[in-house]
């Protein structure tokens, strides 16, 4: 673990920031997709807080029993606690429960990143639901630890679960979408509301993220065989549809549909689109005016031409550096070499890495002078 | 090339240069604008070029014979937007008899201007040139632009693709340039490095010379003595007596003065807050640079003289627009992005407006009266890269004096789009719109809250406005132009330039100029195109791809 290290250290110099570790996480085969989102992660400042807190929490209460969220936690405390600043760490033992846990990550295959964040923040979401609630079945009488706080608002968001819980997963990754549709007879507006942990956007040729979520937040007319049951109407109506965002998440992820099902082939295509991401954001397409600006500070970038093959290293944002992570590698990045991974404006360029996953976190609500 | 895969691509990835999507012409209220010219560079070197560099486009007119000793009248080059420089609007309005077409500061050329006077000035100013077939003297209007590690130069009004000339340079990549239209002494082009090397030549000597190396140049900044950032933006000071400044990514823009010799030593105190402007000046009187503004932190993308040299206008990565009063050297105003760094700029040829495009997709309005953003231009679904105003753009209702000046201006994109605008003052107080004819969606606009009144004093940055407190306008004109991503645009008297990232730029012709002058110009200057060295510029074949 000495020269790349070392050269990140020299590249820093004494501007490396006091406590921050630079680890690159070796590859077990195919296990770039895990790696990428996992520096993602670890970055995304106060989900590791959060999670660390866990773990030094959790430790007390005596071992428990081996999951996705204390290998994760495990892995996070083994970087955060290294005694040198660079390196490289092996993430086997959370690979392994991985591959344990889901049959899908089993395989030596190419993996989708962003199916694995899915898979893992959902799965860290169900861990943390089933403790509180064997916590709350052991004394019924204390309060649960994390118990909604503006309860009747959002309380229907999650559907089934009676007394949704907001878990410190939520709390930095759930945002609420509303899905609103009016009826183009009676003019009732009907709107459900669904959580997220990321948007997964379609894209286009020579775009702007900003353009991809208006788009995403479109209106959509729901006509001849997609008609809409109107509850008022009690009949299927004409309806124009549309989603906005209710609450924006604290950190919004968003996904870039690159992975495309293409009918005449029977199978996926990777899209090499050029899609421009800026380094600041704000949603427009809020149901209130938030104004609030997103910054970023991660993203997962896929290497090759087509879904089925090819690498993920990823790029990430730490106190005003950016770094690139690449397995066991980690390199100093300026900013501005964050345009190289928007994409082809062409569709034979040779240029493949590309914006995948996005990590934007909120600075708070901007100037209401 | 890799055209095996094409039918599942969705419709606006149909963006091979063969695509049958891109129109040749444009409508515009007014009429159509038609491809007249396309200006490319040899084929062989785009797999090297390609996304390494930005394409920037500077137009240049020379003179009938070189003139040593021309009046200090204010200099001539402004600037038009980030991926565009020109120097020749003065050139129609210059003086020169033969030249009677009225080039009016304030808004937009002369309404008498027909398209045959204009074809006369082409014969007139062609023809002379044919006497000095030994010496050639290089006049006429060429477009200086940038791809990869070379300077193309090529003739306007031809209707040869290929560069007249190239020149290549060894150590680093050439990323903008400026040309002065009245420089003295010869030296009228500068010319900013992807190392932060500048060097300042004579265009016409550039031209003269069969290699395709530059020739005659005085290097500033040598290797990065100065600053080893990367320039972003060079333009002379209109009237600076052959002062010029040169914008890097370190947010710094450094002013030196042609006339002195770069090897002086200059060195500038350490920046102490990185967040706040400050000027310093050499220390000895030798030295050049004289001064260095630092700006901003992060990088300047693009500056913009107005046209009478008073102001400067900047903007910079992190998203605000800046105005600094240039002999004065201070900040008069500026205000930020909706978000995102800003990437263009450029000034309404009589001050009064700015207009500014960036990340946000949005193409910004400032008013210098207002000292605020007044509208956002809505249209765009990427990137604004380039941003001018028309200044030969006549509106039809403005006969009378004290009626409503309606501006027109264009915006480009990274999506491959131009767009054109009209700005009445009218419309933006009262900001509902009519429905454009091009079908457009329209937007309403926001609120006149009271808050938007409060005047700022001298000196201060505003904070990003509110998305409802800002009037919005929507477009009259999109095009998609290009198959590749833009980076300028730029309004000559007759036509519309825009410029792709990849070194591409279109001729679009005016309404009613196209027919009546393509004829003509093309007789005359295919004699002329005779004359000239063409040896160094064509390397590849005529018939580019891709």
């Amino acid at each position: 673990m000495g020269a790349a290290g070392s050269k990140l250290e020299k590249a820093l110099g004494d501007q490396f920031p006091e406590g921050e570790r630079y680890f690159g996480l070796e590859n077990f085969g195919n296990t770039c997709y895990c790696n990428s989102v996992l520096q993602a992660l670890y970055f995304c400042v106060p989900f590791r807080e959060q999670l660390l807190e866990y773990y030094s929490s959790n430790k007390s209460t005596g071992d428990a029993e081996e999951n996705l969220l204390t290998c994760l936690a495990d892995l996070f405390t083994q970087i955060s606690s290294q005694k040198k600043k660079t390196g490289v760490i092996a993430p086997k033992r959370f690979v392994q429960r991985l591959k344990k846990q889901n049959e899908l990550f089993r395989s030596y295959m190419h993996q989708d990143a962003h199916e694995f964040l899915n898979f893992l923040l959902n799965e860290l979401v169900d861990i943390l639901e089933k403790e509180a609630q064997a916590a709350k079945s052991d004394q019924e009488t204390s309060s649960p630890p994390e118990k909604m706080v503006n309860g009747p608002k959002n309380a229907q968001a999650n559907g089934s679960h009676k007394d949704p819980l907001v878990t410190w997963v939520h709390k930095n990754f759930q945002g609420i979408l509303t899905n609103e549709t009016r009826c183009l007879r009676c003019e009732t507006v009907t709107a459900r509301d669904e959580t997220f942990f990321d948007l997964s956007l379609d894209i286009e040729q020579n775009s702007s993220i900003t353009s991809c979520l208006k788009n995403f937040s479109s209106t959509e007319t729901l006509n001849a065989e997609d008609k809409f049951f109107c509850d008022k109407c009690c009949s299927l109506q004409e309806a124009q549809k549309r989603m906005k965002i209710k609450k924006p998440p604290h950190i919004l992820v968003i996904h870039l549909k690159r992975f495309k099902y293409i009918e005449q082939l029977g199978r996926y295509k990777k899209l090499s689109y050029r899609v421009v991401f800026p380094l600041e954001l704000k949603l427009s397409n809020t149901v209130e005016d938030a104004e609030s600006e997103y910054s970023l500070f991660a993203v997962v970038v896929h290497v090759g031409s087509g879904p089925n093959h090819g690498h993920y290293v990823s790029l990430v944002k730490s106190h005003n550096h950016w770094l690139f992570f690449d397995d066991e590698n980690v390199e100093m990045i300026d900013e501005s070499a964050v345009q190289t991974f928007f994409g082809s404006a062409q569709e034979y360029s040779s240029n493949t890495d590309h914006g995948y996953i996005l990590f934007y976190e909120s600075l708070g609500t901007s100037n209401k002078s | 090339m890799i055209n095996t895969s094409n039918g599942m691509m969705s419709t606006t990835s149909s963006s091979n240069a063969q695509s049958p999507g891109l129109k040749t012409y444009f409508k515009t209220p007014e009429g159509r604008y038609k491809l007249h010219y396309e200006k490319t560079h040899p084929s062989g070197l785009l797999h090297y070029a390609h996304g390494k560099t930005v394409t920037q486009v500077t137009l240049a007119h020379l003179k009938d014979k070189p003139a040593p000793s021309t009046p200090t009248a204010p200099s001539s080059s402004f600037s038009t937007g980030s991926g565009v420089r020109s120097a020749a609007a003065r050139l129609l309005g210059g003086g020169n008899g033969s030249r009677a077409l009225s080039f009016v500061g304030g808004n937009g050329g002369s309404k008498s201007v027909s398209a045959s006077s204009r074809v006369g000035s082409l014969v007139a100013s062609s023809s002379s040139s044919s006497t000095s077939t030994s010496n050639f003297d290089g006049k006429g209007t060429y477009l200086i632009f940038n791809v990869g590690d070379a300077i193309f130069i090529s003739d306007l009004n031809s209707q040869d693709k290929d560069p007249v000339k190239s020149i290549h340079f060894s150590n680093s990549n050439p990323v903008c340039h400026a040309f002065d239209q009245d420089a003295k002494d010869g030296h009228d082009l500068i010319i900013g490095l992807n190392s932060g090397d500048v060097y300042s030549v004579s265009l016409r000597q550039q031209l003269q010379d069969v290699g395709k190396k530059l020739v005659g140049a005085q290097h500033y900044n040598k290797d990065g003595s100065v600053s080893s950032s990367r320039c972003t933006s060079i333009a002379w000071v209109p009237g600076g007596d052959g002062a010029f400044v040169v914008a890097h990514a370190d947010g710094n823009l450094y002013v030196y003065e042609k006339s002195k010799d770069g090897a002086g030593d200059s060195s500038f105190p350490v920046i102490k807050d990185q967040a706040q402007f400050s000027v310093a000046h050499a220390r000895y009187s030798k030295s050049n640079p004289i001064a260095r503004w630092h700006i901003c932190h992060g990088s300047i993308n693009s500056i913009a003289f107005s046209t009478d040299g008073a102001s400067l206008a900047t903007v910079g990565r992190d998203g605000y627009l800046r105005i600094f009063d240039y002999s004065k050297e201070q900040l008069i105003c500026g205000g930020k992005s909706y978000y995102g760094a800003l990437l263009c700029c450029a000034w309404s040829m009589d001050g009064k407006y700015i207009l500014t495009g960036g990340e946000d997709d949005l193409v910004q309005v400032w008013s210098m009266e207002d000292r605020k953003v007044v509208a956002w231009g809505e249209g765009h679904n990427s990137w604004v890269s380039g941003v001018a105003f028309d200044s030969y753009w006549s509106s039809p209702n403005s006969d009378g004096m004290g009626e409503t000046v309606m501006y027109r201006f264009g915006s480009v994109g990274q999506d491959t789009q131009l767009l054109l605008w009209d700005l009445e003052m009218d419309e933006i107080v009262v900001p509902l719109r009519r429905c454009p004819p091009g079908g457009s969606p329209t937007y309403s606009a926001g609120s006149q809250s009271s808050h938007w009144d409060n005047a700022l004093p001298v000196g201060t940055l505003q904070p990003a406005p509110i998305m409802r407190d800002v009037p919005k306008i929507s477009p009259l004109v999109a095009h998609r132009v290009h198959t590749e991503p833009l980076s300028g645009l730029m309004f000559t008297q007759e036509s519309v330039l825009t410029v792709c990232r990849e070194g591409h730029i279109k001729v679009w012709m005016r309404p009613g100029v196209s027919e009546s002058q393509s004829n003509n110009s093309e007789t005359v200057l295919s004699t002329s195109l005779k004359e000239k060295p063409l040896s160094s510029g064509k390397v590849g074949s005529s018939s580019y791809k891709q």
